[in-house]
C-alpha cells in the first residue's frame, strides 16, 4: 500500500517539469520552443481511454485497426451535459463519414496538437507561429496585442502571453464544425480553449488544454500530454495537402460517367 | 527608348541603390527583420502590355497616372462578364482600390527589355499542346480536370513564386534564429524556410510548393526552391522548375521581392520579376478554401445537368 502511494507520488512528480531543468532560451530570455513537435499517443483516435478495435475497412486488416490508448482527459471522462452526451453517441455511430478529418477539413484547437502529424513552432517576440503539417493549417499567436477574434474560424484566434516559463495561449473565435477526435467528441461555438506549454525536459514540452464550453459540458475540463521534439538531422515539415486525397470521396458522385449506361 | 529615363529608374529601383535609412530593422539575431504583414498588390501586370514595348519604366507622372487608371476601375468592371456570378468585392478590402499598393515605376513585373515570359522551348510547345488536346472536351469531367485554384489546391499568390492576385494578396512573415516563415492568406499555406543553407529534400520527394531552402547574402534573404511536382505547372513548367527568390527590406514599409524562374524543359531562357511588398495593418484572416468549396461541386453538378438536358433534347428531336 505504502509502495503504491509512493509510486503515485513519483508519477505525479514526473508529470511536472524536471526540477532544475534549464530550457534553452530565446533572445528575450523566454524558453525557446522553436522546433518540430509531435505527440506519441492515440488521442486523435479517442481522447478517452479505448481498447484496440477493428477499423472500418476489413481489407486493410491490421493497418486499418484502431490502436489502444489510455485517456488523456483529467479524471478519465469528458463531463458532457445530457443532451450533448446523446449527440456524442450519435457522432460516434456516424464517425466514419462525419469526422471532419476524413474530409481534410482544418482540425481546430486543440485537435491540431495531437493529430498524427508533426507541427513546427517558429518563435519570435511579437508573434509565435504554429505551422501544422496536416492540411497546411496554421495559427498566428499574437504576443504583443490581445485583439478580439474578428470572426469565428476553424483554427480560431490565438492571443498568447508568458507566465514565468510557460507559454499560455487563449483561443477564442472557434467555429462549431470541428471535432476533438475520430470518436465524435465535439463542442459548440461557445468553446474557449486555454493552452499551456511548460518546458518539461530536454526536447520535451508538457501540453495542457482547458476546455470551457458551457453549452456542451457541465464544467471546464483538461487534457494533458507530452510533446516530443523531432531531433533527426534536417527534420522538417513535409507537405500534406490532403485535398487531392478526398476529391473522390467528396465529388466522385458528380464525376462524368464514362462507359456503361448512365 | 529613352535611355536617360531608364537609367534614372534603374538607379531608383535597384535594391542596392535604394535610399538606405540609417538602420534597417534587425532581429535580435542580427538578421534583417522581414517580419510583419505585407501585400503584393500591384497596379502593373506580370507581362508588359504591347503598347509599352521596349519601355521598362514609367516616369513618376506616368506611373501615377497608371495607378489612378487601374485603381479607378471598380471590381465589377474588372470582373466584366463574371461580375453577375461573383461575390461582392466592395467590402473587406477585396477591391484593389481599398488596398495599399507599393509604388513602382515598372511597366511590368517582369524585368528586362521585353518584360514578357520568354518563348517556350519546342519540347514545351509540344507538351502543352498535347496536354490541351487531352483535356479538350473534358474540362468538366471531374475535380482533377478543374484548375488548381478551383480545387483549393494551390493559388497564384502562394507559389512559390508568389504573384499578386486580383484580391487578398496578403502574407505574414515570422522569423526565428534559423527560419523565415511565410504565411499566405489565400488559400492558406505556410512555408517554413530554413536559413541554414541545408540541403534540399531527396529527389523522390516532390511537393506542390517544392522544397525551399534559404540563406542570407548580405542583407538579402535568398531562397532556392526545387522538388516541384510535374503537376504544379507554374506557367507551363515541369518538375525541373528551379526558382530563386530574393527578399530585401528596403525601408520600413517596403520589401523588394524578386524571383528568377528557370526550367530548360519549358523556357528558352531564365526570367526574372520584381514585386514590391507594402506593409499593411492586417490581420491575416483564415482562408478555409476547401472547407467552403461549393464552387467545384456546383460546377460539376451543373455540367452533369447540362449533359442530361442535352441528351433529353436529342432524344426528343429523334422522336
Amino acid at each position: 500500500m505504502h509502495a503504491r502511494a509512493f509510486a503515485l507520488l513519483i508519477a505525479a512528480a514526473m508529470a511536472r517539469a524536471q526540477p532544475g531543468y534549464p530550457p534553452p532560451r530565446d533572445a528575450a530570455g523566454k524558453p525557446d520552443l522553436s522546433g518540430i513537435w509531435q505527440v506519441m499517443n492515440t488521442a486523435d483516435w479517442n481522447l478517452e481511454g479505448h481498447a484496440a478495435s477493428a477499423g472500418n475497412l476489413p481489407q486493410l486488416g491490421a493497418i486499418g485497426a484502431i490502436p489502444p490508448g489510455e485517456s488523456v482527459v483529467e479524471g478519465g471522462t469528458i463531463p458532457y451535459l445530457a443532451e450533448a452526451a446523446a449527440r456524442r453517441k450519435q457522432n460516434f455511430a456516424n464517425r466514419w463519414t462525419a469526422d471532419p478529418e476524413i474530409k481534410c477539413y482544418l482540425p481546430g484547437v486543440p485537435r491540431a496538437t495531437y493529430l498524427p502529424y508533426p507541427f513546427q513552432i517558429v518563435q519570435s517576440q511579437k508573434t509565435i507561429l504554429f505551422s501544422y503539417e496536416y492540411a497546411g493549417a496554421a495559427r498566428i499567436v499574437n504576443m504583443d496585442s490581445n485583439k478580439q477574434a474578428p470572426i469565428d474560424s476553424w483554427m480560431g484566434w490565438s492571443n498568447g502571453h508568458w507566465e514565468g516559463d510557460t507559454l499560455v495561449i487563449d483561443v477564442t473565435g472557434l467555429n462549431d464544425k470541428t471535432w476533438f477526435d475520430r470518436a465524435g467528441n465535439f463542442h459548440s461555438a461557445a468553446l474557449r480553449v486555454t493552452e499551456r506549454y511548460p518546458p518539461r525536459g530536454a526536447g520535451m514540452l508538457n501540453y495542457e488544454a482547458t476546455i470551457d464550453d458551457p453549452q456542451t459540458f457541465s464544467r471546464p475540463w483538461k487534457i494533458r500530454m507530452i510533446l516530443y521534439r523531432h531531433e533527426e538531422e534536417n527534420a522538417r515539415l513535409l507537405e500534406f495537402k490532403c485535398v487531392e486525397f478526398v476529391e473522390e470521396l467528396l465529388y466522385g458522385h458528380l464525376r462524368k460517367k464514362t462507359g456503361g449506361k448512365p | 527608348m529613352n535611355v536617360w529615363r531608364a537609367l534614372i529608374a534603374a538607379i531608383v529601383l535597384s535594391a542596392a541603390a535604394w535610399p538606405q535609412p540609417a538602420a534597417l530593422p534587425r532581429t535580435p539575431h542580427g538578421d534583417p527583420n522581414l517580419e510583419g504583414i505585407w501585400t503584393s498588390a500591384s497596379v502593373v501586370p506580370l507581362e508588359r502590355p504591347a503598347e509599352l514595348n521596349g519601355q521598362e519604366f514609367y516616369t513618376p507622372a506616368e506611373a501615377a497616372e497608371n495607378a489612378k487608371r487601374v485603381l479607378g476601375i471598380s471590381s465589377w468592371e474588372r470582373l466584366g462578364a463574371q461580375a453577375r456570378e461573383h461575390y461582392n468585392m466592395s467590402q473587406y478590402g477585396l477591391d484593389l482600390s481599398q488596398v495599399k499598393v507599393a509604388s513602382t515605376l515598372r511597366t511590368s513585373l517582369i524585368v528586362g527589355p521585353e518584360g514578357r515570359v520568354p518563348p517556350f522551348t519546342a519540347e514545351a510547345r509540344q507538351r502543352l499542346a498535347e496536354r490541351a488536346a487531352r483535356n479538350r472536351g473534358h474540362q468538366f469531367d471531374g475535380p482533377e480536370n478543374r484548375p488548381l485554384q478551383e480545387q483549393c489546391l494551390m493559388y497564384s499568390t502562394e507559389g512559390p513564386p508568389m504573384l499578386p492576385s486580383a484580391y487578398n494578396s496578403n502574407l505574414q512573415i515570422v522569423q526565428d534564429a534559423r527560419h523565415v516563415a511565410i504565411v499566405q492568406e489565400m488559400i492558406h499555406s505556410t512555408r517554413v524556410i530554413p536559413t541554414d543553407n541545408s540541403p534540399h529534400l531527396a529527389p523522390e520527394i516532390r511537393q506542390w510548393a517544392g522544397d525551399s531552402r534559404g540563406r542570407w547574402e548580405g542583407d538579402t534573404l535568398v531562397v532556392d526552391t526545387t522538388n516541384f511536382t510535374d503537376r504544379t505547372a507554374f506557367r507551363g513548367s515541369t518538375e525541373h522548375l528551379h526558382l530563386i527568390e530574393r527578399f530585401t527590406r528596403v525601408d520600413a514599409d517596403t520589401i523588394l521581392y524578386e524571383f528568377t524562374a528557370e526550367d530548360p524543359h519549358t523556357w528558352t531562357r531564365p526570367w526574372t520579376a520584381q514585386i514590391t511588398l507594402a506593409r499593411i495593418e492586417g490581420p491575416i484572416f483564415e482562408f478555409a478554401c476547401h472547407e467552403g468549396n461549393l464552387g467545384i461541386a456546383n460546377t460539376l453538378s451543373g455540367a452533369r445537368a447540362a449533359e442530361k438536358a442535352a441528351a433529353e433534347a436529342a432524344r426528343k428531336e429523334s422522336k
